[in-house]
């Protein structure tokens, strides 16, 4: 007790400390006002470059969004740059026209929420198995998982081993492949190896089996690592489009929003091409002359879940990342 | 005592038990591997279909005889059979499988498994059967070419091997003291557990590089591997005897290690980011520059690519708004996006923008871990902030940043192929051209298989190579190593 107060009074000297050499350095005559304007220079351009980086990581996405909740008389005429001009969400009931566009919603929302969810099952269990030193050549298993990382064999054979697993054109080539995935294995191997182990040989003591430990003990107790794979996956998912470019020739119904985007954003033709301009209602009309605001409505409709939940869990980001940064 | 000769028992019987395993392991893994499928009878059935696939999926079986059953005296008979011999084999072998498990554990339980694995393999026969009555069937018919595969030879000898083996077993095996429980150690247990999930990382990462073979073999789209069309290292010298391909592979090279140059030598950006956020204490300020610089980093490269064309395009942000302003008109706007200049230096900025924020994470956490005593003394001793950044703040995060920087540079031939796929047109192809999008254009649009099955391969070695160079050098560096 004694030594900490003490402790404390002398950290609170060296504060004071601290302060008085900075006195006395400023007092230091002529450099006294320099330094200070120096330190106003420097954060006015610190405060400055951050401002300008956030401002162009945030604008872009503004951009996209005032332009399609805007009245398209006046994007068409380029008019919207910072603030929306005649409210409207025409663009966003249009886009209910456009054809395959809701189907390849239900496929991307189905793989997100399937693939993450076995994804994260998958995850935690062998990162469990794997802090077992009991298990069979525990080591060699690990190692095998481990270098997948390092290696991959290209993307042709992986194209030729997904053709002759069968998995061209079926929605399983979205799921399976994704169950293990060894970078979050070792997210959650780390983790677990930071829970007190005596936690554990308590339970084993009174008999738990280990699928009971880690029922009762190792899954809830890696909830906020499990959070963070969960969100790794779920966003991995969501953009994923490589594999639906690659794997579904043939299956256009089974194409991912990202896929849907990149054709449509590839298409020379006007997008009115794409719609089931039956009716001649106005707004599919205005809609269809903005070829651009389809775009841009598509892409806001696959950033916005997204953006919705990252401010939320960001903080799990930053553990995530740090536990991956030590030695697996 | 009584237990004595029981174990004896056992212990004779290991080596037996062991091949069982062997055996089934195997049996297990030709369900996955298109060559050694006993349900091809016929040429008409994909050469790309595992017995596994067979199966699963009737469709897939029969997906080239739409037209011989319109036409013709093909009995769709025969395949329905083919197809439910194909389920009981696999069945069979799922069987033998979960035997070989079983037998992991102790004396009742080694029991047990031989009277799964019996009827296992005598499952995998009854298949096998099935799909010999249904070959006998179609041999009749040249259309479809008939054949008997050599997957038919090697699960017959699989399936009688396993059979005979835990006849032997049965008999030599004693039946089990009934007060012993079953009971299995606990290394196997946990072995068990694990074991689908090794399966799944062996089928999705390990499988791929059986599709190497195909580098040496001159195949087309449907065709098929044999001593025929065997080629050696044709491609190999293909890539430099033909002067088209080798001047491709010049212009890819450049490309890609252009790239990963310019990402090497701007790799200390990140470092830099959080270097000078942690300059700043406003605590709110820094959070909110954290979380919207982060964001681009979670958009995939088609929503970049979108973003770009709201932002660079001949009808986006930068033209419409100098338009408006009478700066330039409607005839000389630019699409940024079009046109070959600075085509490396636009790829960098994109990437720079999307990835700092998130790369810089890793240093703000390490900054927050470096001794704010340290800070202090340095203080004391007139170090000015940038000193202080310069002497302290940098060296603590030195070896982060090594780390990363190794990394980098063992995965400089890969670039990603969405970046330079959603940006590459026509008029910036010449320099927009690195090896993932060359080798997916090579493959996928244009058939090439073996070629580009050549260049993948080399990029994957000299990759790993350059991985353990770089393992070597952290290793002596500082002791440790990266993985």
């Amino acid at each position: 007790m004694e030594e900490k107060n003490f402790e404390q009074n002398n950290m609170q000297e060296n504060k004071q400390g601290k302060l008085k050499i900075n006195v006395v350095d400023d007092k230091k005559g002529a450099g006294r006002k320099d330094r200070k304007a120096g330190d106003i220079v420097f954060y006015i351009v610190d405060y400055a470059f951050f401002i300008v980086f956030t401002l162009a990581c945030l604008f872009p996405f503004y951009y996209l969004f005032i332009n399609t909740i805007s009245a398209p008389e006046f994007v068409g005429r380029g008019e919207i740059n910072f603030i929306p001009r005649g409210f409207t969400l025409e663009n966003y009931i249009a886009l209910t026209s456009v054809s395959d566009l809701g189907r390849s919603v239900v496929v991307t929302i189905a793989r997100t929420i399937l693939g993450t969810a076995l994804m994260v099952a998958a995850s935690s269990f062998v990162g469990y198995l794997v802090t077992k030193e009991e298990m069979w050549h525990r080591k060699f298993w690990y190692r095998f998982l481990v270098i997948t990382m390092y290696f991959n064999a290209g993307l042709i054979p992986w194209y030729l081993n997904m053709l002759m697993l069968g998995l061209t054109d079926s929605f399983a080539a979205y799921i399976i492949p994704g169950i293990v995935a060894p970078y979050n294995i070792i997210l959650v191997k780390t983790y677990i190896e930071s829970i007190p182990g005596e936690l554990q040989e308590s339970a084993f003591i009174d008999g738990a089996s280990y699928m009971t430990v880690f029922r009762k003990i190792i899954w809830p107790l890696s909830k906020p690592i499990l959070a963070t794979i969960a969100i790794f996956g779920a966003v991995g998912n969501w953009n994923s489009f490589q594999d639906s470019l690659i794997l579904m020739p043939n299956a256009v119904e089974l194409h991912t929003l990202q896929h849907k985007l990149y054709v449509y954003l590839n298409q020379s033709t006007n997008l009115a091409s794409v719609m089931n301009t039956g009716g001649t209602s106005s707004s599919v009309l205005n809609f269809a002359v903005n070829g651009k605001i389809v775009k841009y409505t598509i892409s806001m409709v696959s950033i916005i879940p997204i953006l919705c939940v990252y401010p939320f869990l960001q903080n799990y980001f930053e553990e995530g990342i740090m536990l991956g940064a030590v030695k697996g | 005592m009584a237990q004595q000769p029981i174990e004896n028992e056992k212990e004779k019987m290991a080596p037996v038990f062991a091949a069982d395993r062997i055996l089934a392991f195997l049996g297990f893994f030709f369900l996955f591997i298109p060559g050694m499928n006993p349900a091809r009878i016929c040429e008409k059935i994909s050469n790309k279909l595992s017995l596994f696939t067979s199966a699963v999926s009737y469709s897939s079986i029969v997906a080239d005889m739409k037209q011989l059953f319109r036409y013709g005296n093909l009995n769709q008979g025969s395949f329905a059979l083919l197809y439910a011999g194909a389920i009981v084999l696999a069945l069979g072998i799922v069987v033998i499988g979960a035997g070989a498990c079983i037998s992991l554990g102790n004396q009742p339980m080694k029991r047990i498994s031989i009277f799964v694995s019996l009827p296992g393999s005598v499952l995998s026969l009854i298949g096998l059967v099935l799909i010999f009555i249904s070959h006998g069937q179609i041999s009749a018919d040249p259309n479809v070419g008939p054949m008997l595969p050599a997957g038919v030879i090697l699960y017959t000898a699989l399936a009688v091997v396993i059979l005979v083996l835990n006849l032997i077993l049965m008999v030599t095996v004693p039946k089990a003291d009934s007060s012993v429980s079953m009971h299995m150690e606990t290394k196997y247990q946990l072995f068990l557990m694990f074991l689908p999930f090794g399966m799944l990382a062996f089928v999705f990462s390990y499988l791929p590089l059986w599709g190497w073979r195909y580098s040496f073999f001159d195949y087309r789209s449907g065709g098929e591997l044999s001593a025929d069309n065997f080629v050696g290292f044709y491609w190999f010298k293909y890539l430099f005897e033909n002067s088209a391909t080798r001047r491709d592979i010049v212009t890819v090279l450049r490309n890609t290690l252009a790239m990963s140059g310019l990402g090497l030598l701007t790799s200390w950006v990140p470092l830099a980011f959080a270097v000078f956020l942690a300059e700043i204490h406003n605590k709110t300020f820094k959070r909110f520059v954290q979380t919207f610089t982060t964001i681009p980093n979670f958009i995939s490269w088609v929503l970049v690519y979108t973003v770009a064309l709201a932002i660079f395009s001949t009808e986006g942000f930068i033209n419409t708004f100098a338009q408006a302003r009478g700066w330039i008109d409607a005839s000389t706007a630019t699409n940024y996006l079009m046109g070959d200049s600075h085509t490396w230096l636009k790829m960098l900025a994109w990437g720079i923008w999307k990835g700092t924020g998130w790369s810089a994470i890793i240093y703000i956490a390490g900054i927050s871990g470096i001794d704010q005593q340290l800070y202090e003394a340095a203080t004391v001793d007139g170090a000015g902030r940038f000193q202080r950044m310069l002497h302290v703040t940098l060296p603590g995060l030195m070896p982060t940043y090594m780390v990363m920087l190794l990394l980098a540079v063992a995965g400089a031939l890969s670039n990603g192929l969405d970046q330079y796929l959603v940006f590459s047109n026509a008029s910036n192809l010449e320099h927009m051209q690195v090896l993932d999008l060359f080798v997916y254009k090579l493959g996928v649009e244009k058939g090439s298989i073996p070629l580009s099955t050549v260049i993948g391969m080399t990029k994957s070695i000299v990759s790993v190579v350059l991985f353990f160079v770089a393992n070597s050098i952290s290793k002596f560096v500082r002791g440790e190593s990266i993985v």
